[in-house]
């Protein structure tokens, strides 16, 4: 569009009309209203928590192994131990999850199949979270009690909480990786199918490195969706802050305890109240860390093929 | 070289599928891992719906449709629940729609330009400075025009580097947990603006969350109109604001309501915020649908309904979480569906 606009000595565009200025003062605006959103964020994520750190130490706060606000015991690291828990959990059923149907779509299926189960696979991406917390609850917790992998009688766990995370972040890895990794220029795989490869060679050693960027990249932005997920693991995983590394326990992330302190009514000043800006605070910050990170993988590691 | 009986089989070889590699049971197994994957993934779709189908359609009814909230499983049902969605999307939409269409034309028309093209600008506006001055002008219209010079000056240095910090900001806000804007709700809409934990509140933090996410799908749909639309408007003498209003955001606006329904779908079931926010989950009355009355209308929506039904041991609610579930699915599907009939009717392929 640069290039083509009007050149400067010939034609000139239309004069300008007296408001147009402030209609483009609008536009532009509106363009600065996403930062101060994130300014907001920020803003209100360090201010409505600011009393919290005059209550609790911060070296108490991300030492401490107790989160037991009525005995102001604000130890953050089993919030943050669960939630780390249940993205791994997640991550190591998406991952093989998800890339593998990723492979086959991409390198394996017929055309017509993968038209038909892509949508299909989002449709799972676009489900509320609160319905994959119903399912935990309903269906994957009562088959890990019959097949005694968790006891009967227990509702709450991180394994279920994390399996469902997991199935609610395969299709963000099967979707991203898949575009990925078709966007590996034909010649490639043509190339080593001539030198005698066998598909799964091509898929492996050619199309995966290739498109390594991309699928890095949809795997560490899945693991941020798992890390600020809510509603499946405040439903599957339970409200009681426990540090354990038993995966069949329950134990409550940072994310299940603002869901809590918000229904309980907090008073706005107390310190519980100014406790979920607190957490919340953590929990944006690793998350945009992750983020970062995606960022930077798709930066280092990408390759552009002509 | 021989001729005669070798040569055949070459020849037969040659027209064989290259595909048709004798493959190493590696291979075999390594597509049977791969369709394993995609079955895992198929099979608990399946099963989720399975799942919520064959818990949920027993109490699906009209009556469940209409009833209010109950304590009682036999009686309760989601009209309250539906109805505050209605008002939240009404908020939702009144706050993202306006912002996130006009931040997609503003940073897609107007702010992506290049340093060159800024520079070219600069160039442009001293040239007529210079022009105007020599045919004798002055007064208020030349010292605007200073203005505006001045400004360009600082632009071309300041633009480039600040429109690149928007575009990094937008992808990264819609990555940020959607609880996180529950907190944000919670802090400006109630604690600092003063609103009761109303509908009003839950409706205007839905619409900052969904933003970012109407912007990026916004600005693809605006980016999809050709610059040739564009510089035709100019060439006819319109104004670059002109063009951009009347010829490229009506081009543009099937695919930016295409997003935008796609993106208030992922509102309508969004929990967490409202529950931050200072949603209930048990409604005494019924909520007006009155837009004006929100802010004295508890915070109740499809989601929170279901979620106070789902938290609760006994399996008639459980049950009627499920029903929960099959409408706010039939109403997610019947969104999908009117986005793509409007891409299919109105987008122009170019």
């Amino acid at each position: 569009m640069s290039t083509l606009s009007p050149s400067p000595g010939g034609i000139r565009a239309g004069r300008r009309r007296p408001l147009e200025g402030v209609v483009l003062l609008l536009l532009g605006a509106a363009g600065v209203v996403s930062l101060l959103v994130t300014a907001g964020i920020v803003f209100t994520l360090f201010n409505e928590g600011s009393g919290f750190w005059r209550e609790v130490s911060v070296v108490g706060f991300f030492t401490g192994t107790d989160w037991f606000p009525v005995n102001d015991q604000f130890g953050v690291l089993p919030l943050l131990a669960a939630s780390l828990q249940i993205a791994a959990i997640a991550a190591l059923v998406a991952i093989p999850v998800g890339l593998g149907s990723a492979i086959y779509l991409s390198e394996y299926a017929p055309e017509r199949l993968r038209r038909v189960v892509k949508p299909i696979l989002e449709l799972l991406a676009g489900m509320p979270t609160i319905v994959l917390g119903y399912f935990a609850l309903e269906s994957i917790t009562p088959a890990f009690q019959n097949v005694g992998v968790i006891e009967s009688g227990r509702i709450y766990s991180m394994l279920s909480a994390g399996v469902v995370v997991g199935l609610l972040i395969t299709p963000t890895i099967a979707s991203l990786s898949e575009d990925a990794l078709r966007a590996v220029p034909r010649s490639m795989r043509e190339g080593a199918f001539g030198l005698g490869a066998t598909r799964r060679v091509v898929s492996t050693r050619i199309v995966l490195p290739a498109a390594l960027s991309g699928v890095m990249a949809s795997i560490v932005l899945a693991i941020s969706r798992a890390v600020g997920e809510t509603m499946a693991v405040t439903l599957a995983a339970g409200v009681q802050p426990n540090l354990t590394a038993d995966p069949r326990d329950p134990a409550q992330s940072i994310t299940a305890v603002i869901v809590q302190v918000s229904k309980g009514e907090a008073v706005r000043g107390s310190t519980i109240y100014e406790s979920i800006f607190a957490i919340g605070a953590v929990l944006f910050v690793v998350t945009l860390l992750i983020n970062l990170v995606a960022v930077a993988l798709v930066r280092r590691y990408r390759t552009i093929y002509q | 070289m021989t001729t005669g009986s070798a040569e055949l089989p070459v020849a037969a070889t040659a027209h064989r599928p290259l595909a048709k590699k004798r493959g190493r049971p590696g291979d075999a197994v390594f597509h049977g891992l791969l369709l394993t994957a995609l079955g895992i993934a198929l099979a608990a779709l399946a099963w989720l719906f399975i799942s919520i189908l064959s818990n949920g359609l027993g109490n699906l009814s009209w009556d469940f449709i209409t009833s209010r909230p109950s304590s009682n499983p036999a009686r309760a049902g989601f009209i309250s629940a539906l109805k505050g969605t209605l008002v939240l999307m009404f908020y939702t939409v009144l706050v993202a729609i306006p912002v996130g269409f006009a931040a997609a034309l503003y940073l897609e028309k107007f702010a992506s330009r290049t340093r060159d093209d800024l520079e070219a600008k600069l160039r442009r506006r001293e040239r007529r400075i210079a022009e105007r001055r020599a045919a004798g002008a002055g007064g208020p219209g030349m010292a605007f025009a200073q203005v505006r010079l001045a400004w360009s000056r600082v632009w071309v240095r300041v633009g480039p580097p600040v429109n690149h910090v928007l575009d990094v900001n937008i992808s990264n806000l819609a990555a940020v947990p959607s609880i996180i804007y529950g907190l944000l709700g919670l802090a400006l809409f109630v604690a600092i603006m003063g609103f009761s934990k109303s509908l009003l509140a839950g409706g205007l933090t839905l619409g900052v969350l969904v933003l970012p996410i109407i912007i990026i799908s916004a600005r693809e749909a605006v980016r999809a109109v050709p610059v040739s639309i564009e510089q035709g408007a100019m060439a006819l003498g319109a104004t670059r604001l002109q063009a951009v209003m009347r010829q490229v955001f009506p081009a543009a606006l099937p695919g930016m309501l295409t997003g935008s329904i796609l993106a208030l779908s992922r509102a309508i079931g969004e929990t967490a915020p409202l529950i931050v926010v200072g949603g209930v989950t048990y409604a005494t009355r019924e909520p007006s649908l009155n837009p004006l009355e929100a802010d004295a209308q508890p915070l109740f929506a499809m989601p929170l309904q279901i979620y106070s039904w789902a938290d609760r041991p006994q399996q008639a609610f459980l049950d009627l979480a499920a029903t929960g579930i099959i409408v706010l699915i039939a109403s997610l599907i019947v969104m999908n569906l009117l986005a793509i009939w409007l891409r299919n009717r109105y987008t122009r392929r170019w």
